[in-house]
Formats: structure tokens, sequence, C-alpha cells
């Protein structure tokens, strides 16, 4: 608001100052004429003057001394270099309307070749001392928002598990852009010699350009454009070229390296919202928005403001992304205990019970003493099941136990007689809870015994950088089959991803002699 | 008597057998077990049954497309299933009675009471008559027949639209699976939908007839006329 108010306010002075009139420098010499013509002035505090130029000099206004900047050199003595803008106050008595003549008198040993101008203007002298004031505490709010952004944005990626690029593509943009409000402003803060002052352009100006790449650069990654790597190589040169093209000229390469960054950001939105692509739409506004401040604004703030504008808006597009995260993170509690539930209900499902329990009502009626060991078989599996219930790896010791307990206590249903070999097993490795369990039961389901029997066979071993498991089952595959193994290979895939995420692979097929389960899980 | 059991659990396949061949040791019963569908289904094509015995879930398969087709045979069908939830949807396509597992014998017994025994009222809860036409299976709902009238060992469904439909089942077999309360048997070789009735009427010659509100006369069997009458007088 303050910054609002000290920008739309009424000019309070008006006059005209000629072109500087500069003598071609003797031995280092400066000696510089600027002829002012005060209109109006609308205040009754002291006049002050503001000088822009380079060198060491002493300021004289209608002929009477106002400071000096730095000290001139003597040929005894070599010169203190004062800094680019300077301050002076104007007396009273000779502040009046009408024509003054501004006079700097010294010396400038270095930077002559760059053929700086000299610049006087005239304004309230209050005015010039409360302005950086005003500039600095909207700037520094700018500075500390983007500073703790940034800070906070690094912790978040150290700290998370899911390591976003994005979210550390943030951090470094937020602390670039502190760094450039703090280096265009330090001007206010530190004399820096007019022999240095091309070294803080040359840093903003570095600043400004990493900035134009890594701004459009988040965009290309965050709404996930097509070859990301080239689209900012092409961005990286046209700026280049800007900076080669207009080597020197500070302000104006700044100027160019924002509308680059400006319209190639727009482009990449354009086709994030053709793509439907979430939050672009915000962004584009945003992006405009930015624009039309910058156009109607003061140049040096309005681009900070722009920025200001379009990291808000990418601050929106973190957080959003942050709530993405939140979700799947959600998702896959539900999706943990949604599995418990079911490994639950794989033994106390109303279809197992009560088919489990007509062939045991029959072993009772006909053989009480076989009916007996089905019991102790159940239970046996029960056991199993309720220890494993509630993990997300067991070992697989523990699991193959399982798949035994279940074959048993089929031969006492099916009256098949179910084999079970393996080979190769690790007794150190895990495997997710009934994931074996429910590969036998599809086998059991699909499969015609030969004989009479059927046989599962698993071998383990490493290799290719894979863990593999390969539960054969060795019979003749039912003609109706169903090969997409419905619910039971969704369990499966489930329970892979869970403890795996995305690095397994399972497969199962049908061939000569049975049906192949393979899985694989990533060393 | 040809009967047929399907069910993929041998255990549980040869407890049915042994209790089916119990309860029908009179009649010389031929029993044939069958451990999947498409089995069961080659042998209904090729021989006489009079009574399936069906599992609604087979070696992970969803039996009940099997149960569209069957209701609309000649012969009666009794699910054996665990999926007690899909008893209703069972008795609405006109099966005999759903066992639940786990059965013993008298669970088993009273369902094959029913091949013989009356109707029980309001037991039944059919909603669809599966017609075989041409290979397809069509399903006529209850409530669209007014009467039926036995063709032979197949009966006729006389439809309000004024069509008729000939099903695969003989009026016995439908009588048994009909709901008690909307249909009664007034003749050997007739059913009728009792909100139909109109009044009794005693002929020439002592012959009784039924008379429908749409003005049809029907015969009404003279071991029947008593009950009817009760019945006429109740409503």
């Amino acid at each position: 608001m303050l910054f609002l108010l000290s920008a739309c306010s009424e000019p309070d002075i008006r006059y005209d100052a000629s072109e500087a009139r500069i003598a071609p420098p003797v031995n280092n010499s400066l000696y510089a004429r600027v002829n002012i013509d005060l209109k109006e002035k609308h205040f009754t505090t002291p006049l002050g003057v503001k000088v822009h130029s380079f060198g060491a000099f002493e300021v004289f206004w209608d002929g009477t001394r106002l400071g000096q900047n730095g000290i001139p050199g003597t040929p005894t003595r070599a010169e203190a270099p004062g800094t680019e803008t300077s301050y002076y106050q104007v007396p009273d008595a000779l502040s009046g309307l009408g024509k003054h003549v501004v006079e700097l008198k010294g010396t400038q040993v270095h930077l002559n070749e760059m053929g700086r101008s000299v610049m006087v203007k005239p304004e309230s002298y209050l005015g010039l001392l409360r302005r950086p004031l005003i500039d600095l505490a909207f700037v520094n709010l700018m500075a500390g928002a983007f500073l703790i952004a940034a800070f906070y944005y690094v912790f978040l990626y150290l700290n998370s598990q899911a390591k976003t690029k994005t979210t550390l593509l943030f951090a470094l943009i937020c602390i670039l852009f502190f760094a450039l409000l703090v280096m265009e402003y330090i001007k206010f803060t530190i004399d820096i010699p007019y022999t240095r002052f091309y070294w803080r352009l040359s840093l903003v100006g570095w600043l400004t350009f990493a900035i134009a790449v890594l701004i459009p650069f988040y965009f290309i990654i965050h709404f996930k454009l097509p070859r990301p790597a080239l689209l900012t190589a092409l961005l990286a040169s046209v700026l280049l070229f800007i900076y080669v093209f207009n080597y020197g000229h500070y302000d104006h390469t700044a100027h160019l390296y924002s509308l680059t960054w400006w319209i190639s950001s727009v482009l990449v939105v354009i086709y994030a919202c053709i793509k439907k692509r979430k939050g672009s739409l915000l962004v584009l506004q945003g992006l405009l928005l930015s624009m039309l401040i910058s156009r109607y604004m003061y140049y040096d703030f309005s681009l900070y403001i722009a920025f200001t504008i379009i990291l808000l808006c990418i601050l929106y597009l973190q957080t959003n992304a942050s709530r993405q995260l939140e979700l799947a993170h959600r998702e896959s509690q539900l999706l943990s205990s949604r599995l418990q539930l079911e490994l639950v209900k794989k033994n106390i499902q109303p279809h197992f019970l009560r088919n489990t329990l007509t062939s045991l009502m029959d072993w009772i009626e006909e053989t009480p003493a076989e009916g007996v060991k089905m019991i102790k078989a159940l239970s046996g599996e029960f056991d199993l099941m309720m220890e494993m219930s509630e993990a997300s790896l067991v070992p697989i010791r523990q699991e193959i136990d399982l798949c035994k307990r279940h074959l048993e206590v089929m031969q006492f249903r099916k009256e098949v007689n179910y084999v079970w070999t393996e080979e190769g097993v690790d007794e150190t490795e895990t495997i997710p809870p009934a994931v074996l369990l429910t590969l036998v039961e599809n086998g059991i389901t699909h499969n015609l015994p030969t004989e009479n029997s059927l046989r599962f066979h698993l071998q383990f071993y490493r290799a290719d950088g894979f863990k593999h498991y390969v539960l054969d089952c060795l019979g003749k595959s039912r003609p109706a089959g169903n090969t997409s193994g419905g619910n039971g290979f969704k369990y499966v895939k489930a329970r892979l991803t869970e403890s795996y995420r995305d690095n397994w692979q399972f497969e199962a097929a049908c061939y000569d002699g049975g049906w192949r389960n393979q899985i694989q899980i990533g060393l | 008597m040809n009967i047929l059991i399907i069910e993929d659990e041998m255990r549980i396949a040869r407890r049915l057998a042994r209790m089916t061949a119990q309860y029908f040791e009179q009649q010389s019963a031929g029993i044939m077990l069958c451990d999947d569908l498409e089995t069961g289904l080659k042998h209904l094509n090729q021989h006489p049954v009079n009574l399936l015995l069906l599992d609604l879930n087979l070696n992970g398969e969803d039996g009940f497309q099997v149960l569209e087709a069957m209701v609309a045979r000649s012969f009666q069908t009794i699910i054996v299933s665990a999926y007690t939830e899909k008893a209703i949807t069972a008795f609405a396509y006109g099966v005999l009675d759903f066992v639940p597992k786990p059965f013993d014998e008298e669970r088993l017994f009273q369902a094959f009471g029913r091949l013989t025994a009356a109707p029980v009222l309001s037991e039944n809860q059919l909603k669809f008559l599966a017609i075989r036409n041409s290979g397809l299976i069509r399903f006529i709902d209850v409530a669209e027949v007014t009467c039926i009238e036995a063709a032979g060992i197949y009966s006729e469904l006389h439809l309000q639209n004024g069509t008729v439909a000939l099903h695969d089942k003989s009026l016995d077999a439908l009588e048994r699976i009909l709901p008690a309360k909307d249909f009664v048997r007034i003749h050997r070789s007739h059913i009728i939908r009792w909100a139909g009735a109109e009044k009794l009427i005693i002929g020439p010659g002592g012959k009784y007839a039924m008379q429908l509100k749409n003005g049809n006369l029907l015969p009404v069997g003279r071991s029947r006329y008593k009950a009817l009458c009760e019945r006429l007088k109740a409503t």
C-alpha cells in the first residue's frame, strides 16, 4: 500500500534539465555541467539533487559547493572513487524557481571507455532520502518471503520420501530470486565505488538469466511437456544470443531476458491448457496479470512484482502437487488396510467355510478320525493366517507353510492328492502375505489333476537384478479356464505394489503341462 | 429316475450321491457325477435326466448362466450351494429348492420331498419361466401367465397378450415351482391364475367347470372340486 501510494502520488516538482555538457578529460579530469530550469515546486522542505555519474568529484550548485562524492585524485594522491549515485542538499537560499547550473568537478580515473553520461535530478531532499526506505521495505518483504520459501522447500525435499524434482527446482528459483532482489537493491545499503558498478549489474544479469531459464523449465517439467531438455536448451540459447547481442546494455538485456522467459512460459502454459493440465489456466492468468503490471508500472519494481506473481502461481502448483502426494499416501494406506481385510476374509469368507464345513460333516459322519485331522489342518491354516494378517511382508517359510496347510485342507475337500515341492528357497527372504497362497488357490481351481494328483513346484533364484519366484502348477489346465485370474491376481498385484512400488513384474500363463506363475522383484 | 450331480468338490459330490441313492433306493435311481460344467452339459444333452443337483460356483465360474439354461428344461433343478445370497434369485428363476451348504441328510431329503409333495403355500418365489425357443432361452414374467394347459409331456402357457408359449416342464413339474397363492391346479390338464377365477359351475351330467373372468370355461377335476369351493368361499 505504502508503495502504491508513493508510486501514484503526483510529482511534486517540475523542471527541465539539459543534457550534461562534459568537457573532454585532461589527465583523467572530470568536468560536467547541467543546466536546470526549475518550473514548479510543491514542497517547502529543502531541495535536493541526485547525481548519477562515475568518478570522484565535488558538486556545485550555482557556484556554491554542495558536497563531494569520493575524493578526486591529485598528482600526488590517487583518486578515491565515489559511488555512481550520490545525493546533496541545496541551501534554501539557492533553491528558488528559475535557472540553475550544476557543475561536477573532479577526476574519473577508471571506466572512461564506457562513456557513461552524467545525470542530475532535483527533487525534495526528504523524498530522496525516503525513497530507498520505501523501496527497501517492499523489496525486503518479498525477499524474506522467498528466502523462507526456499528453505522450506529444501527441507521439504530433504525430508520427503518421494524426491520430487520440481520441489528442489522451486527452492532453487526462490533462492535465486532472493539473491536477485538483494543484488538489485544492495546499492541502497552499501557504498559501491563506481569502479565496481558493473560488477553488480553483471551479477544481476546472470541471476536474471538463470531465473529466465528456470521458470519456463519448471513449467516444462511440471506440465510434463515432451522433450524438456531440448526445449530448455533452445530457451537457453535464445537467452545467450540476447546476452551476446546486447553485451554491455545491462538494463536492456535484463528486460529482454524477462520478455523471453515470459513469452516461453506463456507458450508452455498454453500448451498445458490445451492438454488440460491441472492448474495451467490459473498460471496463464497469473502470467497475463504479470504482463499487465509490468506494462503499466515503473519498470524496476514491476519486474519484481511480476516475478512475485509468477512465483505465487508456482507456489500454488507446488501445494497442489503436495496435495496429490497426500492423496496418494492416503490411498496407499487405504490399500494396505483393504489388503489386510482381504487377507482375513480369505479364510473366514462364508463360501470357503461352508464348503469346508460340508466336507468336514461328511468326514465326521464317515470316518471321524479323518475328520479330526481335517479340523487340525484347518485350524493350522487359520493360525498362520492370523499370525500374518497385519504384516505387509512375511518370511517366505511362513508363506510356504500356509500354502501347505491350505493344500492339506483342500486335499480333504477335493480328495485330490496335492504335492508341494520347492527348490532354491532362500530362508532369509520375505514376501507379501498370501501371495503364493492366492496362486495356489488359482492353481487348484483352474487345473485338472492328472491321475488324481496335482503338484505345485516353487523355484527361487536371483538373476538379472531380480529375485525370481516361479510357481508351477503341474496339471492339465481346464479348457474353459479363466486366464485373467480375476480377483486373485488383483490381490497379488496390489500386494506387490504395496511392498515394492513398481519394482516388480508378475506373469501367469498356461503352458503345456500346467500353469506357470512368475514373480520378479527388483533386488 | 436319472439324477445328475454337478459339483466340483469330490467329497461333497460323493456325499450328495450317497444321500441321493439312499433317498431314491426304491426307485432304482441312476446317479451320475460331473465335476465341471462342460461334462455336465454334455451329459445332459446325451442322456435323459429327471433331476439335477447343481453347485452354483464351479471351479471359480459363476454357474448362474447354466442355471438359466437348466430351468427351461423338463427336469427339476435343486441348487446345492455355499452362495446362500443367491437363493432368492435362484427361486425367482424356478428352481425346485435351494439347499445351503453345509447340509445334512434331513435338509437334502426335504428338498427331494418337494418332487412329489403338494406345493407349500406362498413358499415359492418364482418370477420368471424360462422357455427354450430354437436354441435361445426366453424369460416370461410369471405375471403374464393367465393359465397353463397340459400338452403331452409339455405345458402350454397362455399369456395375457393372447399368445401361447410351450414350456418343457410337465404340468406336474410346473405346479411344484409356481407360487401356490397365485396359481391353482383345477384339473389334471389345467392350472389357472387364482385371481382370474370367477365361479364354479355344475354342468349337465354332474360335470364341474370353472368360469373365468374372461368368460372362458375350464373343466374342474372331481377330486379338486371341494377344495376349490372352500378356497372361493374364503376369498
